[in-house]
């Protein structure tokens, strides 16, 4: 792979080939944590400390980590991450890893961790691996805030926690749900495709 | 890049000893936090459902727990005393059941009263919630303090039970959308009150 220069691959990793919208990684967690923006903040930030944390060490050791069983060490320095983050979140805020429950853990399963590792890690030095796993994990919390805004806004008529809506207004039960996190990643997707074909149709044209 | 089998294994003993070690250390680094914050949280829940103020920092908290709560035994459960005056005023005591998800944790304190008193009834002090994994929103809402308080102050003569609408002289609502939940919960207190209150010496 080329060279990359930082805002070739920032813009990449946060928009081109954003990790839940395009490549569609990472929807289960995505799912079920967008309820309240402060979860899916937390969330954001373990998976991109995940991310980034783990494709660097992999790429450091990239040399030495035999083939057959790379898939192993992946999942051994992931776990090991998670875990540290997990740690992190019990000790000092209780009250956010309650609300988070499992899904802390279930990091270590989430796609976009191991995506990045399979992908990138191992045929890139450690820095720019670094960077892309910082910035795939970015990519993944800027679409579950967005998410996150949309259902906590309706659902509970909050932002944050901090109530924006008038008292008057009635909750949409519905977007407490994971389905309602279902229509909306599904919207912004379809949204994102008809442009790009839109704009591809347009330079067709020309 | 092919490496040899003996190679595969050394690597893999470093690399999980190296790990296991860094979270190992970790988690031993940590342990008194994570042992003081499941303290707090339990003192912060007899508190509130004592009914007494869960205002304040942590060494309030923890002093206002240390003046007025006392720790009891029954065969292998550990409950709760709140004192005044050297008086014991009520209990709390651990229940745990299934909701429609998991597992359902909390407190149920009750009024200990003189025996002309407890010819009336025996009234619910409160009730909280410590482990709970209901849907967000719909049957989490259990843990909302409009919830919990409705329990608050409900007399109960033995042999009756809780039901959701006008009963007791109360009125209790369930909370909409969630009937599972709402439905575990009143199963659980029934059958606390029904089968559990009775063993504990100060009520009995």
């Amino acid at each position: 792979m080329a060279k990359e220069k930082l805002p070739a691959l920032a813009k990449r990793s946060l928009f081109d080939e954003n990790q839940v919208l395009r490549q569609i990684l990472g929807i289960c967690s995505a799912l079920a944590v967008t309820n309240l923006m402060t979860n899916s903040l937390v969330m954001g930030l373990g998976v991109t400390f995940a991310t980034a944390l783990s494709t660097f060490t992999l790429s450091l050791m990239r040399n030495l980590i035999p083939q057959r069983v790379r898939m192993l060490v992946q999942t051994l320095v992931i776990a090991a991450y998670v875990i540290l983050v997990d740690l992190a979140l019990r000790a000092f805020v209780p009250e956010i890893s309650k609300a988070l429950g499992p899904y802390v853990g279930l990091i270590i399963t989430n796609c976009i961790v191991m995506g990045r590792a399979e992908a990138y890690a191992q045929k890139n030095p450690p820095i720019p691996a670094l960077l892309d796993g910082l910035f795939s994990g970015l990519g993944y919390t800027l679409v579950i805030l967005a998410v996150a805004f949309i259902r906590e806004l309706l659902g509970f008529g909050t932002v944050f926690n901090y109530r924006v809506m008038p008292e008057s207004f009635e909750p949409w039960t519905i977007m407490i749900m994971p389905p309602a996190a279902f229509f909306i990643i599904g919207s912004m997707i379809w949204f994102l495709n008809a442009r790009k074909l839109r704009r591809e149709a347009e330079k067709g044209g020309k | 890049m092919k490496k040899s089998y003996l190679y595969t294994i050394v690597f893999m003993f470093i690399i999980s000893a190296l790990f296991t070690l860094v979270l190992a250390s970790a988690n031993t680094a940590l342990e008194e936090r994570f042992n003081e914050n499941a303290l707090l949280a339990e003192e912060a829940a007899l508190l509130e459902v004592f009914g007494l103020s869960t205002e304040g920092s942590q060494a309030d908290l923890e002093a206002r727990f240390a003046a007025s709560i006392e720790a009891a035994q029954r065969g292998e459960t550990e409950y709760f005393r709140l004192l005044e005056g050297g008086q014991v005023e009520a209990i709390a005591l651990p229940f745990v059941g299934s909701g429609l998800w998991g597992t359902i944790r909390g407190w149920l304190a009750v009024d200990v009263e003189s025996p002309e008193e407890a010819a009336d009834g025996l009234s619910i002090r409160g009730i909280v919630f410590t482990e709970q994994n209901e849907t967000p929103g719909l049957g989490g809402r259990i843990e909302e303090q409009w919830f919990k308080e409705q329990f608050r102050g409900l007399v109960y003569q033995p042999g009756q039970s809780l039901d959701y609408g006008p009963n007791l002289g109360a009125e209790i609502d369930a909370i909409t959308g969630a009937t599972q939940t709402s439905n575990a919960i009143l199963r659980i207190i029934n059958r606390v009150l029904a089968e559990e209150l009775l063993e504990y010496e100060e009520v009995k």
